[in-house]
């Protein structure tokens, strides 16, 4: 049975969401909740991806006993690793999920390393630093061909081999669906937790907060670390999902900006407006590239050039005329859900509709 | 005489990236926000540059008024249309920034398609093009190599005697010193800003013009230059113009000479690297004197060296 168009288009767009969903979700944690403007968020991503794209293609080589340079002989000795998964599939998810661990801790590590020089600075600084170390993980990528191949990209084996081809794109989706919501809960937890409180102190009134005894810029360090980290596991299933890296594939308007752009459209320090940002975005996307060929030929360029343009006008809409986003922030709920419940008393009508619909 | 290309490489890099920080500097001054389109306003003057040698068959050097009335209005068109109303509704200055990206995406997207454009009705490469060839020559050098430093002489120079002895150049210092305080005094604090955004989107345009006669042209160069001109920028102080000459400077001299000097010791595969150095460049200023060149107290550092050297 061959999967209908439709089906896969629904397929792949549910994928794409799950990973920009915990790309977006640590980009809203970092500038959503603490006010940290990261220009740089493709450093993380992009690194999760090189990590997936250089670590367990060689690790399962070598289990497997196959010769060659990884880069080089890439395809061969990914369609052999491939092969070989078929009957390994426990290590395969062992050598994924420790994979996923690798990216975090390499993230989580950049992420610190890049905003160190910068963190006790202005805002502007920060961004500009970050900003700058963002355009350098293409430029690493590219050159440095054992990390992912350079220009020429590298595939990665897929743990899920074992499955015939026919489920194995919805598996995957599923898979990538789970995990998206297992971080979901986390960073759900986290603003929602005393952390969660604090980083919007931090935002809101870094004096304040420094006053009452907090280290804003440790603090901050701390949400750049641990958004960092989740953010280049979205890099790393990324990369797992299409089956490849390639360093050109890491730039700002996709994992910067297109991300910021979501966050804007859903509302800031807002999870739940991460999802229906994100979803709006990547539907409008998938519909842009889907239609794409029939616009070809009736406009003197390349039609890509006109879907930035449509965004960059979208965003800059958006900042113009609605802020706040489709969901503005609202008192915060805890762990145990009190201060939300004490927030529905308030507020008329509509107040009481949206909360029937949404909450 | 033969000198070494690289000379040349310096020289032309390092002004026009002086000229650049002046302008995003000029920018900053005004309504703090790190304008990270600066660079895209060069990349218009490159594209003016490329019609006023191929399409209207002049010497390139003509675009250089094109370029900055071009880029000018551009910058001017960002601070008035979008900036001033987020700044009226009080927008932080993160929004802001994220605005200038929004406006870069969208000059991008831009001259992308006038590059198509371009190929596809004039038949000209409009992509990884340059104008080398139709550069003048002067003393068996091409002219670029003069014009580019002399272009940073002539601007400090004006911009010194603007600044500091026309009632124009006061009434902006004070704009850009305390907002408030001028307004009560009856300077045109709006006016004054908008004539900054024109001086330093104009500057930029002049920077891509000129570049265009010794080094690629692309619709993408934005990108690839924006590190580089905060790292100038930084290295400056961001808020003074002597500053970003200065940064601009040194950092332009240690990229080419440094990425020279480097492969020479450890290997041709070392140039690609070459963007590295403005990150080290922002990272070492942040570090050892995060408010620039302007910032470091020059005469106690040099009371500190004598004493330093008379000790021994």
């Amino acid at each position: 049975m061959v999967l209908e168009t439709e089906a896969i288009f629904l397929i792949d767009l549910l994928a794409i969401f799950a990973i920009y969903v915990i790309v977006n979700l640590s980009l809203n944690m970092e500038f959503g909740y603490t006010g940290i403007p990261n220009f740089g968020k493709v450093l993380a991503v992009g690194a999760g991806a090189f990590v997936a794209a250089s670590i367990p293609g060689r690790i399962f080589a070598a289990m497997a006993g196959i010769e060659g340079d990884y880069v080089l002989d890439n395809l061969a000795i990914v369609s052999q690793v491939n092969a070989w998964l078929v009957d390994n599939t426990g290590i395969g998810f062992v050598i994924f999920f420790l994979t996923l661990g690798m990216a975090a801790a390499v993230g989580g590590g950049l992420g610190i390393l890049t905003s160190y020089p910068a963190i006790r600075m202005r805002g502007d600084y920060l961004a500009i630093t970050l900003l700058a170390f963002g355009e350098s993980i293409r430029i690493i990528g590219n050159n440095f061909t054992p990390l992912a191949g350079g220009t020429l990209g590298v595939q990665l084996p897929d743990p899920l081999s074992f499955l015939p081809d026919e489920i194995r794109f919805s598996v995957a989706t599923l898979g990538l669906i789970l995990i998206t919501a297992a971080v979901f809960v986390f960073s759900e937890k986290m603003v929602r937790s005393p952390l969660g409180r604090l980083l919007r102190a931090v935002r809101d009134n870094e004096v304040a907060a420094e006053s009452l005894g907090k280290d804003t810029a440790r603090i901050r360090m701390k949400v750049i670390m641990i958004s960092a980290a989740l953010a280049a596991v979205g890099g790393a299933l990324y990369a797992f999902y299409v089956g490849g890296a390639i360093a050109f594939a890491y730039d700002r308007a996709s994992w910067t900006f297109w991300p910021f752009l979501m966050i804007l459209i859903g509302g800031l320090a807002n999870n739940k407006g991460v999802l229906f940002g994100t979803l709006i975005f990547v539907t409008v996307r998938k519909l842009i590239i889907f239609f794409k060929d029939s616009f070809e030929g009736l406009v003197p360029f390349d039609i890509i050039w006109l879907d930035f343009l449509l965004l960059g006008v979208i965003l800059l809409a958006i900042l113009l005329y609605r802020p706040q986003g489709l969901f503005v922030e609202k008192p915060t709920a805890t762990v145990g859900g009190g201060a939300g419940r004490a927030g529905k008393g308030r507020g008329g009508a509509g107040r009481r509709l949206f909360n029937l619909l949404f909450r | 005489m033969a000198l070494d290309p690289i000379f040349s490489d310096a020289v032309i890099f390092a002004s026009l990236l002086s000229l650049l920080s002046i302008g995003l500097t000029l920018t900053y001054l005004t309504t703090r926000v790190p304008n990270f389109a600066h660079a895209s306003f060069a990349t218009i003057g490159v594209y003016m540059a490329l019609v006023a040698t191929h399409i209207w068959g002049a010497t390139p050097y003509v675009s250089i008024p094109v370029a900055f009335v071009a880029s000018g209005l551009v910058a001017v068109s960002l601070y008035v249309f979008i900036l001033k109303p987020l700044i009226r509704k009080g927008a932080s200055q993160a929004i802001l920034m994220i605005a200038t990206l929004a406006f870069d995406l969208i000059l991008i997207a831009g001259l992308n398609i006038f590059a198509d454009f371009v190929v596809q009705t004039f038949r000209i490469a409009s992509r990884e093009f340059t104008l080398r060839s139709y550069d003048a020559e002067l003393a068996g050098l091409p002219m670029i190599v003069f014009v580019a430093p002399a272009a940073i002489i002539v601007l400090s120079l004006t911009l010194y005697i603007v600044l500091k002895k026309t009632k124009f150049g006061i009434a902006m210092r004070a704009a850009t010193e305390n907002q408030d305080l001028s307004e009560t005094v009856g300077i045109n604090v709006k006016r004054i800003y908008v004539v900054s955004w024109m001086l330093g989107g104009g500057l930029a345009g002049v920077a891509g013009a000129l570049m265009a006669l010794w080094f690629q042209g692309d619709p993408n160069l934005g990108p690839l230059m924006i590190p580089s001109i905060f790292a100038a920028s930084i290295a400056g102080g961001f808020l003074s113009i002597y500053g970003a000459i200065a940064g601009g400077l040194l950092l332009g001299f240690t990229e080419v000479l440094g990425t020279r000097f480097l492969a020479g010791e450890f290997g041709s595969w070392l140039i690609a690297y070459r963007p590295l150095i403005p990150l080290a460049f922002i990272v070492v200023t942040l570090m050892l004197a995060p408010r620039g060149m302007a910032g470091i107290n020059w005469s106690w550092l040099e009371r500190r060296v004598r004493r330093h050297g008379s000790g021994d």
